[in-house]
């Protein structure tokens, strides 16, 4: 009992990072959740473009504004210089439409007035450019026998409104997924830095010289010392798993109850086995403390970046996956992103998951041996 | 005795490994990820070629319009190709489908385009786009050549060449080409913005170097600053030197980072060095005077004390966008005041204005957010400094 009580209060001692960290899981795990309605029907992505309109709205004028609203998603920012720079650079825009004075009038009369935009060199704002040219490009085709605007804003409607037969053969919810699969990607980063720092820490502050020598000349078995403390990393270890797993019932919704969602809370409690090991490992080898706040740091960020935890493993260049092999987070992350694909649940379909899942298992056991070699090794002394 | 001061804290300072790996080597190790991780995210955003399939039925070998679209627009050789194009049968299309080698596939029945794919996505959508385009430009063609038509018998003109009419419609539709001025700042990649964070770290960790340096001549917190405490000099020089020499070690950590980004990471700056190098050096100035203020103030343990500008540094960094750009945008939207009294941002921001904008109000204001918290930080620090005497301890 006075091992756990000391586990106890070291613990309590360095609450604030572990609020720290969960903090910033719930920060971001909200901002992946912002966009995309789910929906299994086909639906067109659509684009986030600013209109600054100084035409008068009416006519042809109203008609294409009416088209843009239709077809795209209307950024919420307020029409200033600056705020459409900034939401330009940060990706919250890929478009904006600048609709000159007199445009209308211009354009019946066959003037062709110019109208500018801002765009990045993205999927959406190519996209957002093809829809804007579109409409005007059939306007100007029709504007060259129909003077009449109305009659020319009706014939455009007729043009443009046909619509094609789709099909989506999905049948599950891939959005909702897909979220759930970054929310988890990214818990890995906070299970890692939260495991190794608290362990660490932990560990340190019994394997002080001092403190040591006292413990290891005392009437306590050395055996139960150390299982009491694995349990109690454990404990803490799992109670850090049951926290994250309850926020993403909050934050992705009713899809965690599903199949998919249960599989991606198995695989990340098969991670948090494989962190705490780890975290052992490295707690059992750092000598002093100032040292964990780096070797936090550099694991925790550098898998997080090399495996995809930050930004999804698709888009990582070949090498830098390559480079990833090497730990245990990129096997839970390439987990994540098979359960959020998986329809039919079969052995065959599920052959991937338990692979990188065992691959996971398989570091862990490797790290409890490299732990139990480290300490025999220092225990000779 | 400033000189001397001078040199043996600059001497302790680097022998202290702690410190070397936060100022030196941490910004490198972690600037090489971000290089590693980010060096794909842009170029993959923009628009690539689509992979698609279409069903190879009688329907679409005799569908003029749909056939000859298609081939030019999946031809190799043009520098339009938008889709690289397979001609398979359905079972086929499907599996593909199935394996995602295919965002979807294309199949005509009588005149009627249908499209399935698996999931949706903006290249399906752009897929969908342009079948669209291509029913609706037939639409057009017709209906403007059945007005030209009525209009000609309507005038009298009983024998209409109908196939040159049609001809010049579909002439005159696909010759037409709407082109929009694009106003944009080219300098749009928001990667850069992960490299300015990391520059405002480096900044701010420099934080524990002044921290350390004014640890040494604080009585209550080294015996090295008891022995200080009694020798007969001025505590201001001793303070001084060993913050200037704080500072100098951490002005030389920042050159060895931007000559790593610029040279071996490409980081773009922008075009005003000398204004990049100002604000790199009132963001260490800042850092400086934290690292000054947390060590005067907090009377834990070194150990403690670099814990918590860790601390500040990295959730500062955090909200600064290190761990995902977004977040920078979101919060300078949404709760413009975190940003605004965060020494991080205020240093990213000023890179990035230095880089995006091309006024440099927004980067003034930031400098001047920094020189303000500095002149706060550093007047705190020295009231609670001045008169500290001991007579026992």
């Amino acid at each position: 009992m006075t091992v756990f009580k000391t586990f106890l209060q070291v613990l309590k001692k360095n609450k604030f990072i572990v609020i720290m960290y969960t903090v910033i899981l719930l920060i971001f795990g909200n901002f992946s959740m912002q966009s995309n309605q789910s929906s299994t029907n086909f639906e067109a992505s659509k684009p986030t473009v600013f209109i600054v309109n100084e035409d008068k709205e009416e006519g042809i004028t109203k008609d294409f504004i009416k088209y843009i609203k239709e077809k795209c998603d209307m950024a919420e920012i307020e029409n200033s210089k600056e705020a459409i720079d900034d939401a330009l650079f940060y990706e919250d825009l890929s478009l904006a439409v600048y609709i000159p004075q007199d445009f209308g009038k211009d354009f019946m009369e066959g003037k062709k007035p110019e109208i500018t935009i801002k765009k990045r060199d993205s999927y959406y704002g190519s996209l957002a450019e093809m829809l804007l040219q579109r409409y005007i490009k059939v306007a100007t085709i029709y504007q060259k026998n129909i003077k009449n605007e109305d009659e020319l804003v009706a014939k455009i409607n007729e043009t443009i409104s046909k619509d094609i037969e789709t099909e989506v053969t999905t049948k599950i919810d891939t959005s909702a997924l897909t979220k759930a699969a970054r929310y988890y990607n990214f818990s890995s980063y906070s299970f890692l830095a939260c495991l190794i720092y608290i362990i660490s820490l932990i560990i340190s502050t019994f394997n002080e010289e001092k403190v040591q020598k006292r413990t290891t000349i005392s009437s306590y078995n050395y055996k139960k010392f150390n299982r009491i403390l694995l349990l109690g990393n454990s404990l803490y270890a799992f109670v850090l798993w049951i926290l994250y797993v309850v926020m993403s019932f909050v934050f992705v919704g009713p899809t965690m109850a599903s199949i998919n969602g249960l599989l991606f809370i198995a695989n990340s409690f098969i991670f948090v086995i494989c962190a705490t090991t780890l975290a052992f490992f490295i707690a059992n080898f750092v000598k002093n403390k100032d040292s964990i706040n780096g070797i936090v740091n550099v694991i925790g960020l550098g898998s997080s970046f090399l495996c995809g935890a930050f930004i999804p493993q698709e888009w990582l260049p070949e090498t830098v996956k390559i480079i990833g092999h090497v730990f245990p987070t990129y096997y839970f992350i390439t987990g994540n992103e098979t359960i959020a694909k998986l329809e039919k649940f079969n052995i065959d379909t599920l052959m991937p998951v338990i692979v990188n899942a065992g691959i996971v298992i398989a570091f862990s056991v490797v790290f409890v041996i490299l732990t139990n070699l480290v300490t025999k090794k220092r225990r000779k002394v | 005795m400033f000189l001397h001061n001078f040199k043996y804290s600059l001497k302790t300072l680097f022998k202290n490994k702690m410190l070397i790996f936060w100022t030196f080597a941490f910004p490198i190790i972690l600037g090489t990820f971000f290089n590693m991780a980010f060096a794909d995210v842009i170029n993959k955003e923009k628009l690539s070629i689509i992979d698609i399939a279409i069903i190879d039925n009688e329907d679409y070998q005799n569908n003029k319009i749909f056939k000859t679209a298609f081939e030019s627009l999946s031809d190799e050789n043009s520098e339009d190709q938008m889709f690289n194009t397979k001609l398979l049968d359905e079972e086929k299309a499907k599996e593909m489908l199935n394996k995602e080698e295919i965002v979807g596939y294309l199949k005509m029945q009588g005149n009627d385009p249908k499209l399935v794919f698996q999931k949706n996505g903006v290249n399906q959508t752009i897929f969908k786009y342009v079948v669209e385009e291509i029913v609706q430009r037939s639409s057009i063609v017709e209906n403007i050549s059945k007005d030209e038509i009525k209009k000609q018998i309507e005038q009298g003109n009983f024998a209409v060449d109908a196939e040159s009419i049609v001809k010049r419609v579909i002439n005159e539709t696909s010759n037409t080409e709407i082109e929009f001025e694009n106003t944009a700042n080219k300098n749009l990649n928001y990667m850069m913005i992960e490299f300015y964070t990391l520059i405002a770290m480096t900044c701010l960790y420099g934080g524990i170097l002044g921290m350390v340096a004014i640890n040494q001549t604080l009585p209550n917190m080294s015996n090295k600053g008891k022995r200080v405490a009694v020798a007969p000099t001025k505590k201001g020089t001793i303070i001084l030197s060993s913050l200037l020499a704080g500072y100098v070690a951490q002005l030389l950590g920042l050159v060895i980072l931007f000559a790593y980004t610029i040279f071996a990471l490409k980081v773009d700056y922008g075009e005003h060095t000398g204004l990049v190098i100002l604000l790199a050096m009132i963001g260490s100035l800042t850092g400086l005077s934290m690292g000054v203020a947390v060590g005067t103030l907090s009377k834990k343990s070194e150990g403690a004390k670099s814990g918590i500008l860790i601390a500040i540094t990295m959730t500062g960094c955090f909200f600064a966008g290190m761990m995902g750009v977004t977040l920078k945008y979101v919060i300078d939207k949404g709760m413009p005041i975190i940003n605004k009294i965060n020494p991080a941002n205020m240093i990213t921001d000023g890179f990035y204005s230095l880089y995006y904008y091309n006024t440099l109000d927004r980067f003034w204001f930031n400098v001047a957010s920094l020189g303000v918290l500095c002149v706060v930080l550093i007047t705190i620090s020295f009231l609670s400094l001045r008169r500290q005497k001991y007579d026992s301890i």
